[in-house]
C-alpha cells in the first residue's frame, strides 16, 4: 500500500473497499498531478548509513528524489513543506538492492500440450527470443538484448520485493550462451523509463549447452565463446578504419554480436559468469583472465572451498541466495549423496567464507519467488559465520560497487539517490518489520497485514488486491 | 516333468552340426589321430604370441543323420563335474545326446568315438539365463529388434517363437563355452533398448545348436519375465539434457497403480485358472494371456523379476510372497542390501554384468563386484548372466571376476553352470556332469575363469559342435592379408 497518511490505514483494515478505493484514487491523483510531496524529513531515527559510523539518533532529509542531507536531527535543515516522520524506534538503510533476478521478465511460454521429449523435432517449437535469426547465425546469442527493453513493471513481484525493503534490482534476461544485457532498475512503481537506474547495467553470459543443435557440449561452447572474444577483437580493430574511409576496404561482414561486445568491452560493463560450483568458480576465473573481460562471478555458492583463490585473483561473486536443497516431496528412499548434503549444508557458508578473506561480494534472490524466502536465506548465511554489518554491505554498497553504481546508490550520504529503507528494529532480525521505503525519494509505507502476495494467494483475488494496483488513477 | 509347460524337444531331434566344415571333414572320415597334432599347432600359435583362436578339430564326426545314435568318450581330461570332487585323468562318456558315465575307470566302447583331452579340463556347458540371444543381432538395426511388445501385460508372447538360429552371436557365444541360455524378451540389456512391458513374456531356454528354433529350443517356457515398476522419483527431461525431481507423492500413485493393476491382473488369471479347472470354460472366451499365467499363479513357472533397487527389490519379493510366485530376482545391483530378506524368502538371484558402477555416489566403488561373495556368503544363490547378446561371451570373465572380488572359485562355476539350472528347475538335465543328463560339455585348456584359456571342443546334446564363428572368420582373413 502506498498510503499518502496514516489516517486511510484504519479504513483499509476494516475493509470498507469502496472508501478505500477512492480515498486511494485520489492519492493517486494528487501524484499524478503532481502534488506528490517531494520532501521528506525522517527524525530522530537510528541512521545506519554503511559508508560511515552508525547515528544513533539522527535525521535525513529527502529532497526531489536524492539525499539531501544526513546528521543530528538538531542541526538539520528541514524544509518547511517537507514531509516529517518521526523516525524515534525505528532504523534507516540504505536501499536493498538485489544483484540478479528476473523482475519483470517475462518468458516466452511454452505453448500449451507442446510434445516433450526426444521425439519432438527442432523447429517444431516457436524460436525462442535469445536464439538469433539475424544475419549472424549464432547459436543461443543476442548480446543486444536488454533486459529493460521488454521489462513488465506491471508485475506483480516488484511490489513484493519492494515492500520487503529491495529498492533496486539487477534484472536479467533468461539464460543463455550469450543471453544479453542485465538492467538496473529502482523499484519505483513508475514508468519503466523512470525506473531504469542503468539498462546496459551486466552482460550475462552462460555456459550450458544446446539441448539440440551446436555447441551441445561444454567443450562446444567454451570454443564458441572462445570465438566470439576472437571475432569481437577483430572487429574493434577492422571495423574504424572501414567506416573511416570505406573506399578501397573489402567491407567486413555485419555481425550484431561483435558490434555489441565490442562495446560492451569498451565500456568495462561487468560481464556475469556462471560460476556457482568447485568446478566452475576456477573455470570462470581462467576463462575471463584468457579473454580479459570484467567478469564478476555469478553463483558463488560453492565458494566455502575456493574463497582463497577467488581472493588472490581478485575477482567480485554475487552470491546466488537460493541456497542448494532436496526437493520439496522427497522419496524417502532416495537419499541424496555425501556430496550434495555437504554442498547444502556448507553452502549458506560461503558468504562468510567470502568475507573472511576480503572477497566483494553482493546478493541475488535469482530462483527464489518471495522475499520472505531471500530473508530466510539471508538469516542462514548469518547464522553460517555472515555478520549482520557483512550482509547488509553485501546489499547494499558492495553491490552498488560491483555494478559501478556506488557513486549514486548502495549508502546514505548526501547527493545520492533517496533509496532508503526503514525498519523496527535490526533489519535481517526474524521479529522486525519494514515500516516504509523510499525510492527516487518516493515514499511507500508499508502495512504488513497487506502485503498483497501471501503465500499461496493468487493475484486478484482479494479486492485490495486490485485496489492496490498502481496503475489505478494514473 | 514336475512343472508345466515344459515342452521338450524330443531327444530324437539331434541337431545337425550348424556348419559345413565339419561335415567335409566327416566324408573324409579323418581319424581322431588328428587331433593332437592340431593341438599342438595350437599351442604353436599361442607361443608364437597370436590370437590363439582355436576352432574344433576336425573329429569328422558330424554328420551322421539325428536319428543315428552317437557315442563320444572325452579322455584323459581333469573332469570338473560340480557334483562332486574333479576327477583327475577320468573319462565322459557320452551316448545319444545324454552323459552315459562318468569316472576314472569307464569301459569306452569300441563304436566310441574318442576325444583324446589329455591335459584339459572339462567342465558342464554354461548357462547365461538372460540374454537377447537370437531376439537381436544389431540393436542399431531396427528389423534386427524383436525383444519386447507393446502393453504392459504380454505373457503370451513365447521368445522361441522370434528366436534366429542364424544369429551370428550365436556361434561367437558358445565358443566361450555357453552351451544353453534362457532367451529373454523385455529385459533391456547393455546394448538392447526398446520397451519394458510389466508382464513380459515367456523365456525360452535355448540350446546353441541347432538348424532351427524349434531344435534348439529345450524349454520354450522356462520362466515369466516381470519387469517391477519403479517408484522414478528422478527421471530424464530430453528438453533440458538433465534429471527432473518428480514429487514423491505423484510417482508413489503412478507406482501403487501400476503394481493394483499387476496384482488385479494375476487374480483374473486365478478365476480363469479355476474355471479352467472346473471345466467351465464354456462359460469364458479363451483368453491366451490369462492361460499363459496359470502355471504361473500356480506357482509351478518361476517368475523372472527384474528389480534393481533396495525398495523394488523388497516390494517385488512381498508382492511375490503375498501371490504365492516362484520368483527368482533378476539384475538386483542393490540385492546386497536386502539379503537378509532375500535369504529369509529363499530366492535366488540373477546378477547382472559386476563391471560397473554402484547405483549411488557414497556406495563402496567395489560394491557390484563384492555383491555376488557377499551374498553367497549369506546363502543365497546366485547365477550370473549378461543381460545381453554380443557380450554374453564375457559370462565366464565375469565370474572370474568375482572370484578375484572374494567369490570362491567353485561357487563361481556353479554360478555359470548349475545354479541357474536349479532356479529353472532344469537341474535334472543340464549344469554338472553327472549320468542321465544332457551332455552339455565345454573342454578347455585350463581355468575357465581365467580370460586366456581356450576352449578345445565343445559338445551340445552330446554332438560336438563347431568353433568357428564371425570373429575366427575375421581373424583368418585379416591374417591372410598381405
Amino acid at each position: 500500500m502506498k498510503l499518502k497518511s496514516a489516517g486511510n490505514a484504519p479504513w483499509i483494515f476494516a475493509a470498507i473497499i469502496l472508501i478505500a478505493a477512492s480515498l486511494l484514487s485520489q492519492a493517486s491523483r494528487l501524484r499524478a498531478e503532481g502534488g506528490e510531496p517531494r520532501y521528506f524529513a525522517i527524525t530522530n531515527a537510528r541512521i545506519v548509513p554503511v559508508s560511515g559510523p552508525v547515528l544513533e539518533s539522527g535525521t535525513v532529509v529527502i529532497a526531489n528524489g536524492l539525499i539531501q542531507s544526513v546528521g543530528a536531527t538538531a542541526s538539520a535543515k528541514i524544509p518547511a513543506e517537507a514531509w516529517v516522520i518521526d523516525g524515534k524506534g525505528l532504523t534507516v538503510y540504505p536501499g536493498l538492492i538485489d544483484a540478479g533476478n528476473d523482475l519483470g521478465i517475462t518468458k516466452p511460454e511454452a505453448p500449451a500440450g507442446e510434445a516433450r521429449g526426444r521425439g519432438r523435432r527442432r523447429g517444431a517449437a516457436p524460436i525462442p527470443e535469445h536464439i538469433s535469426t539475424g544475419p549472424e547465425d549464432r547459436p543461443s546469442t543476442s548480446p543486444w538484448i536488454v533486459a529493460s527493453d521488454d521489462l513488465n513493471a506491471a508485475d506483480k513481484r516488484i511490489e513484493s520485493w519492494r515492500d520487503a525493503g529491495f529498492t533496486t534490482a539487477l534484472v536479467l534476461p533468461e539464460e543463455a550462451i550469450i543471453a544479453g544485457q542485465g538492467s538496473l532498475i529502482d523499484l519505483n512503481d513508475e514508468r519503466v523509463s523512470q525506473m531504469i537506474v542503468r539498462s546496459h547495467a551486466a552482460l550475462r553470459i552462460g555456459l550450458r549447452p544446446e539441448t539440440f543443435g551446436f555447441p551441445d557440449s561444454l567443450m562446444g561452447v567454451i570454443s564458441y565463446l572462445r570465438q566470439v572474444n576472437d571475432d569481437t577483437a577483430w572487429y574493434d580493430e577492422a571495423a574504424p578504419p572501414y567506416a573511416a574511409h570505406p573506399n578501397g576496404i573489402e567491407r567486413p561482414n555485419v555481425d550484431r554480436t561483435e558490434e555489441i561486445m565490442t562495446l560492451i568491452l569498451h565500456r568495462k560493463e561487468p560481464v556475469l559468469f556462471p560460476a556457482n560450483t568447485l568446478v566452475e568458480i576456477p573455470r570462470a576465473m581462467r576463462l575471463a583472465q584468457e579473454w580479459n573481460l570484467h567478469a564478476v562471478l555469478y553463483g558463488g555458492q560453492q565458494s566455502y572451498e575456493v574463497a582463497d583463490l577467488i581472493a588472490a585473483k581478485k575477482y567480485q561473486v554475487i552470491v546466488n541466495l537460493k541456497w542448494p536443497e532436496g526437493p520439496k516431496d522427497p522419496d524417502p528412499e532416495d537419499i541424496p549423496s555425501l556430496r550434495e548434503l555437504r554442498f547444502r549444508d556448507r553452502a549458506p557458508g560461503s558468504p562468510a567464507a567470502l568475507a573472511k578473506v576480503g572477497v566483494k561480494f553482493a546478493f541475488s534472490s535469482g530462483g527464489l519467488a518471495d522475499p520472505k524466502e531471500i530473508q530466510k536465506n539471508v538469516r542462514r548465511a548469518t547464522t553460517a559465520g555472515l555478520s549482520s554489518d557483512a550482509a547488509l554491505r553485501a546489499f547494499t554498497l558492495d553491490a552498488a560497487e560491483i555494478l559501478g553504481v556506488s557513486d549514486r546508490l548502495g549508502s546514505i550520504e548526501p547527493g545520492k539517490i533517496a533509496n532508503l529503507v526503514i525498519a523496527d528494529g535490526d533489519l535481517f532480525a526474524e521479529k522486525t518489520k519494514v515500516k516504509h521505503v523510499f525510492v527516487d525519494g518516493r515514499h511507500f509505507e508499508i502495512h504488513e497485514v497487506e502485503m498483497p502476495h501471501k503465500p499461496g494467494e493468487k493475484p486478484g483475488e482479494s479486492p485490495q488486491e486490485s485496489n492496490d494496483d498502481p496503475e489505478v488513477g494514473r | 516333468m514336475k512343472r508345466a509347460n515344459w515342452t521338450l524337444v524330443g531327444a530324437g531331434l539331434q541337431p545337425r552340426p550348424p556348419f559345413g566344415p565339419i561335415r567335409a571333414a566327416n566324408r573324409s572320415a579323418a581319424p581322431l589321430a588328428r587331433a593332437p597334432r592340431l593341438t599342438a599347432l595350437i599351442l604353436l600359435l599361442m607361443l608364437s604370441s597370436t590370437p590363439a583362436i582355436t576352432m574344433l578339430p576336425n573329429l569328422g564326426l558330424s554328420a551322421r543323420a539325428d536319428s543315428e545314435p552317437s557315442v563320444y568318450a572325452i579322455q584323459g581330461a581333469k573332469i570338473f563335474t560340480l557334483a562332486g570332487a574333479p576327477i583327475e585323468n577320468g573319462t565322459v562318456l557320452i551316448r545319444d545326446g545324454k552323459i552315459a558315465a562318468t569316472g576314472s575307470n569307464i569301459n569306452v566302447p569300441a563304436e566310441a568315438k574318442v576325444v583324446d583331452a589329455k591335459g584339459l579340463e572339462v567342465y558342464p556347458g554354461f548357462f547365461d539365463p538372460i540374454t537377447q540371444t537370437g531376439l537381436t543381432e544389431i540393436s542399431a538395426v531396427r528389423a534386427t529388434n524383436d525383444i519386447s511388445e507393446l502393453g504392459d501385460f504380454n505373457p503370451d508372447i513365447v521368445a522361441m517363437t522370434a528366436v534366429n538360429p542364424e544369429s551370428a552371436h550365436i556361434a561367437v557365444t558358445r565358443s566361450s563355452g555357453i552351451t544353453e541360455v534362457l532367451a529373454t524378451p523385455g529385459v533391456r540389456g547393455f546394448d538392447t533398448g526398446g520397451s519394458a512391458p510389466t508382464i513380459a513374456g515367456q523365456a525360452s531356454l535355448l540350446n546353441l545348436a541347432g538348424w532351427t528354433n524349434e531344435q534348439m529350443t529345450l524349454g520354450s517356457s522356462a520362466a515369466m519375465v516381470v519387469n517391477w515398476p519403479s517408484i522414478e522419483s528422478r527421471n530424464f527431461d530430453y528438453e533440458t539434457g538433465s534429471f527432473n525431481e518428480r514429487p514423491y507423492s505423484e510417482v508413489k500413485a503412478e507406482y501403487d497403480k501400476k503394481v493394483y493393476a499387476l496384482g488385479d491382473y494375476l487374480e483374473r488369471a486365478r478365476h480363469y485358472a479355476q474355471a479352467v479347472e472346473k471345466g467351465s470354460t464354456q462359460n469364458f472366451e479363451r483368453d491366451l494371456k490369462l492361460e499363459a499365467l496359470i502355471p504361473v499363479v500356480e506357482g509351478k513357472l518361476p517368475v523372472l523379476v527384474v528389480a534393481q533397487t533396495a525398495r523394488d527389490i523388497r516390494n517385488s519379493v512381498e508382492f511375490c510372497s503375498k501371490q504365492n510366485l516362484k520368483m527368482i530376482l533378476a539384475g538386483g545391483t542393490e540385492a546386497w542390501r536386502v539379503k537378509d530378506l532375500l535369504k529369509q524368502k529363499n530366492i535366488p538371484v540373477i546378477l547382472g554384468p559386476i563391471m560397473s558402477e554402484p547405483n549411488e555416489e557414497d556406495y563402496p566403488y567395489d560394491k557390484p563386484m563384492t555383491q555376488p561373495s557377499e551374498l553367497a556368503a549369506a546363502g543365497i544363490p546366485i547365477a550370473f548372466a549378461s543381460f545381453d547378446t554380443s557380450f554374453s561371451r564375457r559370462l565366464s570373465q565375469q565370474a572370474g571376476n568375482a572370484v578375484a572380488y572374494g567369490l570362491s572359485h567353485d561357487e563361481a562355476l556353479r554360478a555359470i553352470t548349475v545354479n541357474a539350472a536349479k532356479m529353472l528347475g532344469v537341474d535334472d538335465q543340464l549344469g554338472t556332469i553327472e549320468t542321465g543328463k544332457l551332455a552339455n560339455i565345454v573342454v578347455t585348456d585350463g581355468d575357465p575363469l581365467e580370460i586366456r584359456t581356450q576352449v578345445r571342443y565343445l559338445f551340445i546334446k552330446g554332438q560336438p559342435v563347431s568353433l568357428e564363428n564371425r570373429h575366427t572368420e575375421l581373424y583368418e582373413k585379416y591374417r591372410k592379408r598381405p
